[in-house]
């Protein structure tokens, strides 16, 4: 079996990844991207205490999904933002995005 | 070296590799498929923890949905005529140092932890959600569905070209 | 009605007198002067009751409350004591402010501060009864500083013209000077005894033999410093020609009852104390000497006539501690009794010439004439001769007093100075009043006919004649005091008869006639140059009417060296206090405007610092739940 110290420490590499993604990303859906890696790891953490540390790994799974569900609208309003971003600044770089001042 | 250790080792490989091309390369594209492939590594990881019916979940919303969506919002969203801008050393450093960090940090923590160890994790059936799902967790499911939908309508609202009418949605 | 409440009743009544006019009556100034007056009345009908309820000698009634308990010793005490020093004085002070008053209701008609002028009397008065009825040195002490407000506002009165204004700069920081010190002795004494009670200073219960000879030198010293700032003694004498700024009533009722005064007062009070002190007494005896001396010697070539009687303050003054230092509690006060009254009158007098010729300068007065009314001449001659030393006049029993009692102490130079300084009082005493009342008119076209004189005109002139006459009255009166005063004073010493005439008073009265008769070959007679022999020797006449440079020497030594430690003091705040608050405020803008750059709207900084602050808190955290 696999120990619970490396899937922590594999969620946290993912999770750091996703930071990096997140602070140095100037397009939107890259960000988007990176917060998602970030979601991701925090659920293989839950998945991986419930499961290892006898708490009921039921209960884990469906936490997880329900988190799924939120990350999924997340996603889908964050896209339509960004389109409609797009069709009102024609850009969806952040940086520049905060220059124009609205 | 188990069965299990090789599907996790594998996928980890897989999911980080995914999740590097996916901050890493500077064609959105690319990132989009780089995210679908760390999605999938991390359905392994999941298989190999034993939670088979979320590894399937996770296949189907992230590579299945959410990566389908943001190529639709890339293409109805980037000017794909323009060269990426120019990188910045600087944010580039202070993002690595940031999240090294924080990652650090975390790992300090969490690595540190005296975890109660030692117990198999138990194969848990989508039988087994689905009960908890319809039995304790009925509200929060009804939610998550409700949440679902209002997501549903507002992004179509906000995606709307606006004052274009009816009917063109 | 006991005394204890009679005397309470004393000070809160002028005090909630002047509190009320100054608070709510300013714009109505009649009745605020009438207020007042009824007030300080009542308050002398008080006093008076006071006075023969203490008549007995060795009265002291004594009530006491205490005011703030201290874990150690008996904590701070307010109080009365009442004993015929208290209760006289009390009267002495009360009665010259209601004279004061009902003149100042003629000498300040129309003044626009009308009003607050009578509500700074009234707490004035209400300050000085405070000191005077103190029944422990704390609380003399806080009344002492009342007390010096109170003339620090009257002086400065007008306060909108610059000399006024310095004036009172100037009596209140000399005065402060001598005040530090008498605060140090309480303190001092408070820390040795935990108890500053007057009477156990007095009758040395509690502490005789205790406290070394050394302490107690010091201790005296240092009150007498006190005592010498506000008497204007010593080298601490120069701002009480210069507080001759003020309103004249004003210099009548501070320069001669009471704040001077006071001073003399707190001396007399401390007797018993100060008696254990003999090198300070000695001290005392040579420092009024010198002063009384010197003071006649600026008195004589003053040309204002308010800066002579503000000489002449100080050297009666120093006549009063003269008789203290040499042991005699009753001559030195029955000194301050006829003092408070003739130099009362003199100034009151004197204001009644002022008022009429608009100028202080004695030639001037002379020049317009004599006002209407004969009160004024009267006043001035009365209270000129009692100052002199005239025989039937207030001023020759007590001086007569002072002088003997210096008899057996004093070695024969502190004698010859004494008795030089009375031949100087007579001559300067003469001389003022041949130089105002001499009338030289040179041109004066329409100083007589007054026939358009207005109703409000004569009824402020017998407002300001009223008070002349009484006090007039008073110096043929109070000499006649002397003997029960020293009875009271100091039971079962032999009190020589008022009239009884020996080797001394012969003397002195030599003296004084003497005195006169120069001042009229200079000044009086026909055909007079009118030029003092001081005055034809111009180094010696600039030496005396420059207060013997001390101002001077004061601006070279003090003032200089003050500046010099105020530019320090304005160096360190600009460059070490100021330089360090600037340092801060440029430092919080600059940091200000770096940590602005980073609140730039920029997302991805946000998310940064988000991520730092939260990690190094989750971090935090659970370390201190580790360390727990």
């Amino acid at each position: 079996m696999v120990s619970a110290q490396t899937v922590l420490g594999f969620a946290t590499a993912l999770f750091g990844i996703g930071l990096y993604g997140l602070l140095q990303r100037r397009s939107l859906v890259a960000m988007l991207i990176s917060l998602e890696l970030m979601l991701a790891a925090v659920s293989i953490n839950i998945i991986a205490l419930t499961s290892h540390t006898g708490t009921d790994p039921v209960m884990g799974q469906v936490v997880v999904l329900i988190l799924i569900g939120v990350a999924a609208a997340e996603a889908a309003v964050a896209l339509s933002l960004f389109v409609a971003i797009h069709r009102s600044a024609h850009d969806i770089d952040v940086e520049r995005l905060s220059e124009q001042q609205g | 070296m188990t069965a299990e250790n090789l599907v996790f080792g594998a996928s980890a490989a897989v999911a980080l590799g995914g999740a590097l091309l996916a901050v890493g390369l500077r064609n959105i594209f690319h990132n989009i498929l780089g995210f679908a492939l760390a999605m999938l590594g991390v359905a392994g990881v999941f298989l190999s923890l034993g939670a088979d019916f979320l590894a399937a979940v996770f296949v189907l919303v992230y590579v299945g949905a959410v990566a389908i969506a943001m190529v639709y919002a890339v293409m109805l969203s980037h000017p794909m005529d323009e060269a990426p801008a120019k990188r910045s050393g600087a944010k580039i450093l202070s993002a690595v140092l940031i999240a090294g960090g924080a990652a650090g940090s975390l790992w300090m923590l969490l690595g540190t932890a005296p975890w109660a160890a030692g117990h198999r994790p138990a194969m848990v059936t989508a039988a087994q959600i689905g009960a908890r799902f319809l039995g304790d967790y009925v509200l929060a499911f009804e939610l998550i569905s409700v949440l679902l939908l209002v997501a549903m309508m507002g992004a179509v609202m906000v995606a709307r070209r606006s004052g274009s009418g009816r009917g063109t949605w | 009605m006991t005394p204890v409440l009679a005397s309470v009743l004393a000070q809160a009544i002028p005090l909630g007198a002047g509190a009320l006019i100054l608070l709510a009556l300013r714009r109505h100034p009649a009745s605020a002067a009438m207020l007042a007056i009824v007030a300080v009345a009542v308050s002398c009908g008080l006093t008076l009751f006071l006075v023969s309820a203490a008549s007995a000698p060795g009265t002291a009634i004594v009530a006491q409350r205490p005011w703030l308990p201290l874990e150690a010793g008996p904590g701070l005490i307010f109080g009365v004591l009442i004993d015929p020093l208290s209760s006289i004085m009390s009267l002495v002070v009360t009665s010259v402010t209601l004279l004061v008053m009902i003149y100042s209701l003629g000498y300040m008609a129309g003044d626009k501060g009308y009003a607050r002028y009578f509500g700074l009397l009234s707490l004035f008065a209400a300050a000085m009864l405070g000191l005077v009825l103190a029944s422990n040195l704390l609380q003399l002490l806080v009344f002492w500083e009342l007390v010096g407000l109170a003339s620090f506002l009257l002086i400065g009165f007008w306060f909108e013209r610059p000399g006024p204004a310095a004036a009172a700069r100037k009596a209140f920081i000399m005065t402060r000077v001598g005040d530090v010190g008498f605060l140090l002795g309480v303190l001092l004494l408070i820390r040795a005894l935990g108890n500053v009670s007057i009477l156990d200073l007095v009758s040395q219960a509690g502490w005789h033999g205790s406290l070394s000879p050394r302490f107690l030198t010091m201790v005296s010293a240092l009150l007498l410093m006190g005592a010498a700032g506000k008497s204007a003694q010593g080298p601490l004498f120069t701002w009480l020609p210069d507080a001759m700024e003020g309103p004249t009533p004003v210099s009548a009722l501070l320069h001669s009852a009471t704040m001077v005064a006071a001073g003399v007062y707190l001396v007399a009070r401390l007797h018993g104390f100060f008696a254990a002190a003999p090198s300070v007494m000695h001290f005392l005896l040579w420092m009024s000497l010198i002063t009384a001396v010197a003071a006649a010697t600026m008195a004589m070539v003053a040309e204002d006539i308010k800066r002579v009687l503000a000489y002449s303050s100080i050297s009666q003054l120093a006549y009063m501690f003269m008789a203290l230092a040499a042991g005699s509690v009753g001559a030195g006060f029955f000194h301050l009794i006829t003092h408070a009254g003739f130099k009362a009158l003199l100034f009151l007098a004197a204001g009644i010439f002022i008022h009429h010729a608009h100028s202080n300068s004695m030639r001037e007065i002379a020049r317009h004439g004599r006002p209407r009314g004969r009160a004024a001449s009267f006043g001035l001659i009365a209270g000129a001769a009692a100052l002199a030393g005239v025989i039937p006049f207030s001023g020759y029993f007590s001086k007569e007093a002072v002088l003997a009692s210096l008899g057996p102490a004093a070695g024969s130079a502190a004698l010859i100075l004494a008795y030089g300084g009375a031949f100087l009082t007579a001559y300067y005493a003469a001389r003022m009043v041949f130089l105002t009342l001499t009338h030289r008119p040179i041109a004066s076209p329409s100083h007589g006919p007054t026939n358009e004189t207005t109703l409000a005109e004569k009824a402020a002139r017998t407002m300001m004649a009223i008070p002349v006459l009484l006090l007039g009255a008073l110096t043929l009166v109070l000499g006649w005091l002397g003997a029960s005063l020293a009875l009271r004073f100091s039971p079962g010493v032999a009190v020589r008869g008022a009239l009884e005439l020996g080797a001394g008073p012969l003397l002195a009265l030599g003296l004084a006639a003497a005195g006169i008769l120069l001042a009229w070959l200079e000044y009086g007679r026909a055909g007079a140059a009118r030029v003092g022999f001081v005055e034809r020797v111009p180094a010696l006449r600039d030496f005396f009417a420059n207060n013997w440079y001390l101002d001077r020497l004061y601006a070279a030594t003090f003032v200089r060296a003050a500046q010099a430690l105020s530019r320090l003091a304005r160096w360190n705040d600009q460059r070490v206090l100021d330089g360090a608050g600037d340092t801060v405020a440029a430092g919080t803008v600059r940091g200000g405007r770096t940590l602005s750059r980073i609140q730039n709207g920029q997302v991805q900084m946000y998310l940064a610092i988000i991520v730092t602050v939260l990690v190094a808190f989750a971090f935090w955290l659970t370390r201190a739940e580790l360390l727990l």
